[in-house]
């Protein structure tokens, strides 16, 4: 027999490295020869879109259009170390770094203008459209590509953040282990075949806290990723770790979803700025995945009435349950 | 050593084979065809598809010498010059790409399914990829850009218009 039920799951998550360790990112900010903005950075694109989101943070600092941003990440000959890409941290902690660097940059394009247009004060001048200029009387302006061509020597800053974390304390385990927090909430259909055991997600929904989304579409592939991930860690995926050894070491018997397991997900955007992120930004890469295994397994309880309390949920798991519970 | 020769993304080409060779090391390796990737190796990830003869095939699974005379399009074959083909635009535009392991695959596997079927419905398309394993995107996208695809290809293959 076929059953449905539908489960809930929240979750709530701390990113970066936490605990009081020093979770460092650098970047640099240059004028370019041409008037572009180099922007120079440690930080490591994997497909979590990285690259993309830190170019929309420094286009936003600087109030130029991404194709003015010059990008150079990864290389370590030339770029300052960004920490690694992990712990959902590259968005909130590299963007900080990012957003400083360029603010400092566009202070010293001020101050540059100021010497150049002979004004007497930075009161009232904007840094826009690659120039900086006087509000009150706009032709009063040069361009980044003027500035760049007076330079004698690079006009080039260095900046760093560091997250506000606490080590927590041993006895008592208080502290403030982890900032920013964010959260989320799953929501899915299940249906259970009682006579083989097999789950099926039918749908799901996901409302994802992500302080400011700085890009949608890359939020919305971080959350698909995130749930298929967290459905193969409910219901399929198993590394059978026997004496240190992983037994399920192949594609043949380490299973992972396929298109046909994974269910359309609908997406929530929450925003709620985060006063310490670069735009009200946080990162979400892991958090996506927190709350979507517990989510299923709540469905799986309110279809057949069994609490499974063992991940993966396999067929022959749960007809054990099923089984037992009769 | 044998020599072989094939049409590949509609060139004659030919190459020095040995018996154990299987079609993936021959593009990879003697052809420098790298778009190609190898995953798991034993037909179970789909990375390493290419389109032999109007069908998909594990590239990891068919041997070298049995592609002797066939026709095999690889990714390196889909976009031209200066154009990308409509399916690789549409995973673009749709956002379907993280780390792109999966990807050449992917768009080889879309690529034969429009061709079969030029309006799928979304579950045709989840079918005709489901060879293909991808650990990022959840596939939604993916789907997405299929579905984008095949409405380009339907009105003459260009977005632009
Ligand atoms: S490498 Fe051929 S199927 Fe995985
Ligand atoms: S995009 Fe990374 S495996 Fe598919």
């Amino acid at each position: 027999m076929k059953k449905r039920g539908i489960g809930i799951g929240c979750g709530f998550y701390g990113t970066g490295y936490g605990n009081g360790f020093p979770d460092v990112s650098r970047a640099r900010a240059k004028l370019e020869t041409d008037g572009k903005i180099g922007i120079y950075v440690g930080a490591t694109e994997v497909g979590q879109g990285a690259k993309t989101v830190l170019q929309q943070i420094a286009a936003e600092a600087m109030g130029v259009s991404i194709e003015d941003i010059k990008f150079y990440c990864e290389s370590t000959e030339n770029t300052p170390d960004a920490g690694t890409a992990a712990a959902s941290r590259q968005t909130y902690n590299t963007g900080n770094a990012i957003k400083k660097a360029c603010e400092a940059l566009k202070e010293g394009l001020i101050y540059i203008a100021i010497d150049k247009l002979l004004l007497n004060s930075a009161v009232g001048i904007r840094v826009e459209n690659k120039k900086v200029y006087l509000e009150s009387y706009p032709q009063s302006a040069i361009s980044f590509e003027d500035i760049a061509k007076a330079l004698t020597e690079p006009l080039c800053f260095e900046e760093s953040f560091t997250a506000g974390t606490t080590k927590m304390e041993e006895e008592s385990g208080q502290g403030a282990p982890y900032w920013p927090y964010t959260f989320s909430v799953y929501g899915v259909e299940v249906e259970v075949d009682t006579q083989t055991g097999f789950v099926e997600v039918l749908k799901a929904v996901c409302a994802q806290d992500v302080g400011r989304a700085i890009n949608p579409q890359l939020l919305e592939g971080q959350i698909d990723g995130g749930f298929s991930m967290a459905l193969g860690y409910a219901l399929m995926e198993d590394l059978r770790l026997t004496n240190g050894e992983i037994r399920n070491n192949r594609f043949s018997s380490y299973i992972i979803p396929t298109a046909l397991d994974m269910p359309e997900v609908k997406k929530i955007i929450v925003e709620d700025p985060e006063v310490t992120g670069p735009y009200g930004a946080k990162g979400v890469g892991e958090p996506v995945m927190v709350a979507a295994a517990p989510a299923i397994l709540n469905a799986i309880y309110n279809a057949v009435g069994v609490r499974m309390r063992e991940i993966p949920v396999t067929p022959d798991r749960l007809l054990e349950a099923l089984m037992e519970k009769e | 050593m044998k020599e072989i020769s094939l049409r590949v993304n509609g060139e004659e080409r030919s190459a020095e084979i040995h018996e154990e060779m299987r079609l993936l090391d021959l593009l990879r390796d003697a052809l420098h065809l790298t778009g190609t990737k190898e995953g798991c190796g034993e037909g179970e990830c789909g990375a390493c598809t290419v389109i032999m003869e109007g069908k998909t095939v594990n590239s990891c699974m068919v041997m070298a010498f049995q592609a002797e005379g066939k026709e095999i399009i690889t990714i390196e074959g889909m976009a031209t010059k200066d154009k990308l083909h409509p399916i690789q635009r549409a995973f673009l535009e749709k956002g379907a790409v993280q780390c792109g392991f999966c990807i050449p695959g992917m768009v080889l596997s879309a690529k034969v399914l429009l061709d079969e079927n030029p309006i799928p419905t979304r579950d045709e398309i989840r079918e005709g990829i489901s060879g293909n394993l991808c650990r990022c995107t959840g596939y939604n996208k993916i789907v997405d850009a299929i579905e984008t695809a095949a409405g380009y290809l339907n009105t003459g293959g260009d977005s632009n218009a």
